[in-house]
């Protein structure tokens, strides 16, 4: 098993464009830190229809009332507000790229907490031996001998379908067939309630992929994800 | 006149999220989803209400849903509708001091 660089195609090279925009770095520097709370106020306002920052802060009292007790970071809520209203005014088709971007950013920054950072890396392909190459690169791996680990992520529950459970479950296979442990999962910047819905339809192998979701982002950090079922 | 109760405020919230369900129901590929969604969620609104339904809400809790249901009110676009089915629940439960 190896890793290598995805191809640079176009949509590679406007994708890495949209990864190295200091509002990605700066939503995902926040959201690592954030709590559950604030990880749904950030999903909620770059998924949502208004752009009156009044209307967030209303709908999420316990982040923005004047009770400033007990938050370890008063002033985290209304940066993360100003953050993800500056993803949610771009167009739509922008604001869908950036929303995939800043939860590859987020996985990358949580793996940092128990992985050194050389061993993360983004827009990697798995090669086996024998095995015609998957495409689709894999959003961020994490390298090292000893141990692997490959994530997708995606922003909503929506997102896991069939081909990113087959991607994923066909490299864990293939590792095991050459004697080398894979973790493989997705990173799901939702529910885990929504995710399970989901995955619950799906026909495709989810049994050995592991499920990381706003629930528990912060394990992530701790150790490798649990598997989905 | 009072917010009333947390059970008044999640059903108005549970009415509200009928309607973003038709929405969401719109894209056919997506139907079995939505549909499952909503009633996963609906559910653990049933859980909620079963246990504090009768308790009072706090003010801010019901303008905060009262807030939630219009941002819901406001989307015009089945796949936007879908990506709410999965927070407005969120942002609900949270509203009335419930982490999910």
């Amino acid at each position: 098993m190896r890793f290598q660089d995805a191809a640079r195609d176009a949509r590679a090279v406007v994708y890495a464009g949209i990864q190295a925009d200091p509002l990605v770095a700066r939503l995902g520097a926040l959201l690592a830190v954030a709590s559950p709370a604030e990880r749904v106020m950030a999903r909620a306002v770059m998924n949502g229809e208004t752009t009156d920052p009044d209307g967030w802060r209303g709908m999420f009292p316990a982040l923005f009332g004047d009770d400033h007790s007990g938050r370890p970071d008063p002033g985290r809520p209304e940066a993360i507000l100003e953050a993800s209203l500056a993803v949610a005014g771009r167009g739509e088709q922008v604001r869908s790229q950036f929303r995939g971007a800043i939860v590859e950013e987020l996985t990358a920054r949580i793996l940092a907490r128990r992985v050194e950072p050389a061993a993360i890396r983004r827009e990697r392909r798995i090669l086996f031996d024998g095995v015609r190459a998957e495409i689709h690169p894999y959003d961020v791996t994490v390298e090292r001998e000893q141990s692997a680990e490959a994530y997708d992520c995606k922003w909503g529950a929506r997102g896991i379908g069939a081909d990113v459970l087959h991607q994923l479950d066909d490299a864990r296979d293939h590792a095991a067939e050459e004697d080398i442990g894979l973790t493989v999962a997705l990173v799901v910047f939702d529910a885990r309630r929504s995710c399970e819905v989901r995955l619950e339809r799906q026909t495709a192998p989810s049994a050995g992929i592991g499920l990381v979701t706003l629930e528990t982002l912060d394990a992530l950090g701790r150790d490798r994800p649990a598997m989905a079922r | 006149m009072t917010d009333g109760t947390v059970g008044e405020v999640l059903a108005r919230a549970l009415d509200a999220y009928e309607d973003l369900g038709s929405l969401g129901e719109e894209v056919e590929d997506e139907w079995t989803y939505v549909t499952d969604l909503q009633s996963t969620w609906r559910e653990r609104f049933d859980e909620v209400v079963a246990g504090r339904g009768a308790e009072p809400v706090d003010p801010r809790a019901a303008a905060a849903v009262a807030l939630a249901i219009a941002e819901i009110g406001r989307i015009e676009d089945p796949h936007r509708a879908i990506d709410w089915l999965s927070t407005f629940p969120q942002v609900v439960l949270l509203a009335v001091g419930e982490a999910e």
